[in-house]
């Protein structure tokens, strides 16, 4: 495959820069739906992108035709929109300059996913429904889906870059529906990692599961937060999405310049506001791909930039923004490795990879301590974020009423919604109890759903006003 | 289809190597994007693509398989695969087979325009959009498509389609906070109005000028086509009997019974002529028809294959997705009311010109929230009154379609890139009263 990403790579010769970038993957996917078990899926894929720049144009041809007329067809599309693109241009497209790459790797990975077979994957399925038919809790609704892929991908540019790899990632998805008198609850949640099957295990599906489908019918019973001013206590799963959503997406530096404006929109921040204090001096945030073992993981992005910790904020402070080679020219820096594509067709855009808050040194309890009255909230099901990512919301699944220090009943779907500003400034309290959550993020056009981790710790707001909430429906 | 096989040709091979049911799918497509930032070309992308979808069911198994590399010896072997997976997997109990053809089919009028084939006029038409917002910055995105499909089943199928479509979506800047976006989305080069859409993206981001944090409370709302469409998307999307089944659902349990305003019909049609999701069959082949989801505020029935029609004691709506049946073109039939008298209505509300980012507290109960987005706006006695921005509409998706009081006369097809469901959706303006609106509390 190399030798062909080479020879394509000539047949875009006449443009002042050219990558070109095969993808083969194969994915495999088994549904369990209500224990019945829907069609077992797999897929496979091949197809090489072309990106070229010319005069100041940039052009993409993608095709997964890989006969000479068709490759050298797709190359002279390539050439011919980024002339037309360059014609009239106000400001010319300038890639950040890179020294070539040359790598060769494979994530860490002892049982690949895709050896499995399905009908094992379809029996651990079934293991776990049965375990939720033991719990007695009614549950009319359980979907369980188990997906692996594995991504090889080469890639080489004008400038000498060479770098394959091969990456292989899992994702248990869920989705239950507790019902109590014809009311419902439902908690739906990823668990994804990159490497081999071996990981599976590690996740204690059956066990995690079960207790999450008890837990759903306590909350049933529990009664609805009241609006008014309180401290609240929030898990690693909603510290990991806040991060993600209010300071990985506006610190995305091609939002910033407005290239997604028309669909993920722009971001609150300017492009001079590094150094802005939008959060106390305890919170810190970076987004890291080469955290082992993350959903996101790689060694070098998509334009074989090397992967590397990126620090966004720092004591409560905006020191960085996440950078392709496009978006770098704009400051005069390096990229920092943020460019991802998720398949062969779609173009590398300014991504994240695992974004967290770093955690601090006091334990869930010492957090806990610390508040005479108000509410621990552990994990959500609503959220949102409005598109230049001020203003969030999170209406929390579990959680507890907390009374000097001690969480005591559950209290249902409390609503946190908040500016950003106004969410980072209430931390006072940074916890070390680290914890991840998986998710698929969406952004480019076409959209473009990648595998990232996000997570923190426990983190602790003071003086905090719930929202309001909508008359209930049954 | 490939070098080497047709759609036959892989049923066939299916068949022989052990499938009772088999049914395959080519596309082919040629697709070009101009995007575009700032008002100018962020870049071409051009997709020159081919794909083959098998399923395949045996002894109730089923199993399937997208292809994105038609390798002949690739495709062989996932089929072989393919037939291994099925028979090894356990039996799916609600597999009622597939639709029994052959059938006849009426391709829907106007879905095909061969002056929207190697047109060499995308640029034009982007710079013409970016120039009619009269905004001093633009954004967007144009797509251009001509795509193939071809399907056989095992039940005697052979179904064949072109469709074409110019999709625009552009959103116009003025200062800060002042936006507007709108679409125009067509199959033919004659429905296609960029410019249009350029005008109202402008006109909207113009009025929008210096918004002011809105209040949150009960407000009734003029919800844009845009707007709507996403709304619309989801509730088509919950009448898909599998996600009824799969927890997806708030209409759950409602069949016969009222679930919105007597004034609201929802339609999926694909047979409409000139609808961007308009295709003469369905994934099983069966002729696609016009079916009432909701009738009169009532809910007539779930979208169904032939398998989820059997498991629901109903008929099938020539909606597959073998697995998932599915909304093709969705229709919110129109009112009386002009445009200008649905305004004029409003003596204290708002009118949302677009919205994103709906999530569910509980897909079952249909607890929701979303975010408006663009031009925002107070109504008084009818008129735009000053621009809003910073707030969030947290309700029911059933309250909402209950809530309906007005329908304006001219509905507008809408498919761009924030639709939380990818399916075109024609809607008029639309008048909600009392939706609960919310805003941060710090």
């Amino acid at each position: 495959m190399l030798d062909l990403a080479n020879k394509v790579l000539k047949l875009a010769a006449t443009a002042d820069w050219a990558e070109v970038r095969i993808e083969k993957a194969e994915g495999n996917s088994v549904i369990l739906k209500n224990g019945n078990p829907d069609a077992a899926g797999f897929d496979r894929s091949l197809g090489i992108a072309i990106r070229v720049l010319v005069k100041g144009g940039m052009g993409i041809a993608f095709t997964n035709r890989l006969d000479q007329a068709s490759l050298q067809a797709a190359a002279e599309k390539a050439l011919k929109t980024a002339k037309a693109a360059s014609r009239g241009l106000r400001k010319p497209v300038v890639l950040a300059p890179q020294k070539a790459q040359t790598a060769d790797y494979s994530a860490d990975c002892k049982v690949r996913p895709a050896d499995i077979d399905s009908s094992e994957k379809l029996a651990l399925l079934m293991d776990i429904d049965n375990a939720l038919l033991s719990t007695k809790v009614k549950l009319p609704a359980r979907m369980l889906q188990i997906d692996d892929s594995t991504r090889e991908q080469w890639l080489v540019n004008s400038e000498g870059t060479s770098i394959h790899s091969t990456i292989p990632r899992l994702c248990f998805t869920y989705l239950l529906t507790a019902e109590r008198d014809g009311d419902t609850e439902q908690r739906m949640r990823e668990l994804g990692a990159t490497g081999g099957w071996e990981l599976v295990k590690q996740w204690k599906l059956e066990q995690q599961l079960t207790e999450e489908a008890k837990l759903l019918a306590r909350i049933l019973t529990a009664p609805r937060a009241v609006d008014g001013v309180t401290d609240i206590i929030i898990g690693p799963e909603i510290t990991g999405i806040a991060a993600h959503e209010s300071v990985g997406h506006p610190q995305e530096a091609d939002r910033i310049l407005g290239r997604e404006a028309a669909q993920a929109g722009e971001a609150y921040l300017n492009a001079d506001d590094m150094g802005l204090k939008i959060g106390s001096p305890v919170v810190n945030v970076v987004d890291d791909p080469t955290v082992r073992g993350s959903y996101g993981w790689y060694r070098y992005d998509d334009e074989g930039v090397q992967a590397q910790r990126r620090p966004l904020i720092t004591a409560g402070k905006v020191v960085g923004f996440l950078q392709d080679r496009r978006s770098a020219s704009h400051w005069g820096i390096h990229s920092n490795g943020s460019c991802r594509a998720s398949a062969w067709d779609r173009e590398p855009i300014v991504r994240m990879s695992t974004t967290q808050v770093v955690p601090g040194d006091q334990s869930i309890e010492e957090l806990l301590e610390g508040v005479k009255r108000g509410i621990w909230i552990k994990t959500y099901m609503e959220w949102n974020i409005d598109d230049k990512r001020f203003n969030q919301r999170y209406v929390g699944l579990e959680a507890w009423n907390v009374v000097n220090g001690e969480p005591t009943t559950l209290v249902r779907r409390p609503a946190l919604e908040l500016t950003t500003p106004a969410f980072w400034s209430a931390v006072d309290a940074v916890g070390n109890d680290l914890g991840w959550a998986t998710g698929h993020c969406g952004k480019g056009d076409p959209m473009q759903g990648v595998p990232v981790w996000f997570g923190g710790p426990s983190m602790r707001l003071r003086n905090i006003r719930l929202g309001l909430r909508p008359e209930a429906k049954a | 289809m490939t070098e080497h096989m047709t759609a036959e040709d892989v049923v066939e091979l299916c068949r022989k190597l052990g499938a009772d049911d088999a049914v395959a799918q080519l596309f082919v497509g040629n697709t070009t994007q101009v995007k575009f930032a700032n008002s100018a070309i962020a870049i071409t992308q051009n997709w020159s693509e081919a794909s083959l979808n098998v399923f395949v069911a045996c002894r109730k198994r089923i199993a399937s398989v997208m292809l994105e590399d038609l390798d002949h010896l690739v495709v062989r072997s996932s089929i072989e695969r393919l037939l291994k997976i099925a028979k090894s997997s356990q039996p799916n109990k609600d597999w009622a087979g597939l639709a029994r053809g052959p059938f006849n089919y009426t391709k829907p009028k106007d879905t095909f325009d061969k002056n929207l084939v190697d047109t060499d006029k995308a640029t034009d038409w982007v710079n013409a959009a970016i120039a009619a917002t009269s905004a001093p910055k633009a954004a967007g995105v144009l797509y251009l498509r001509d795509t193939g499909h071809v399907l056989a089943t095992s039940e005697g199928v052979h179904a064949e389609d072109r469709g074409t479509s110019a999709e625009l979506s552009i959103r116009a800047f003025f200062e800060k906070d002042e936006s507007g976006h709108a679409v125009s989305a067509s199959c033919t080069k004659a429905g296609f109005d960029p410019e249009a859409a350029g005008r109202k993206a402008g006109e909207l981001a113009k009025a929008a000028r210096k918004p002011q944090p809105g209040q949150a409370g009960k407000f009734d709302i003029i919800f844009d086509p845009l707007a709507f469409a996403d709304l619309l998307s989801v509730v088509a999307s919950s009448a898909s009997a599998y996600n009824v089944d799969a927890g997806y659902s708030f209409l759950a349990g409602k069949l016969g019974k009222p679930v919105a305003n007597p004034s609201v019909t929802l339609l999926d049609d694909p047979t409409a002529a000139g609808g961007l999701g308009s295709i003469p069959f369905d994934d099983e082949g069966r002729p696609t028809q016009r079916t009432s989801i909701i009738e009169n505020g009532s809910l007539r029935t779930y979208l169904h294959n032939t398998s989820t029609a059997k498991k629901f004691n109903s008929t099938t709506t020539a909606s597959a997705g073998l697995i998932a049946p599915q909304p093709r073109n969705v229709i919110l039939q129109p009112g009386s009311a002009s445009k200008d008298a649905l305004f004029k209505q409003v003596k204290d509300g708002i009118y949302v010109s677009n919205i994103w980012y709906t999530r569910f507290q509980n897909y079952r109960t249909g607890d929701f929230s979303t975010i408006p987005r663009d031009g925002l706006f107070i109504i008084r006695n009818g008129e735009l009154w000053r621009s809003v921005k910073g707030l969030r509409i947290t309700d029911n998706l059933q309250r909402i379609l209950e809530n309906i009081a007005v329908l304006s006369s001219k509905p507008e097809t809408m498919l761009w890139w924030g639709m939380e469901y990818q399916v075109p959706v024609t809607t008029p303006y639309v008048l909600v009263k009392g939706v609960n609106i919310t805003k941060p509390t710090m």
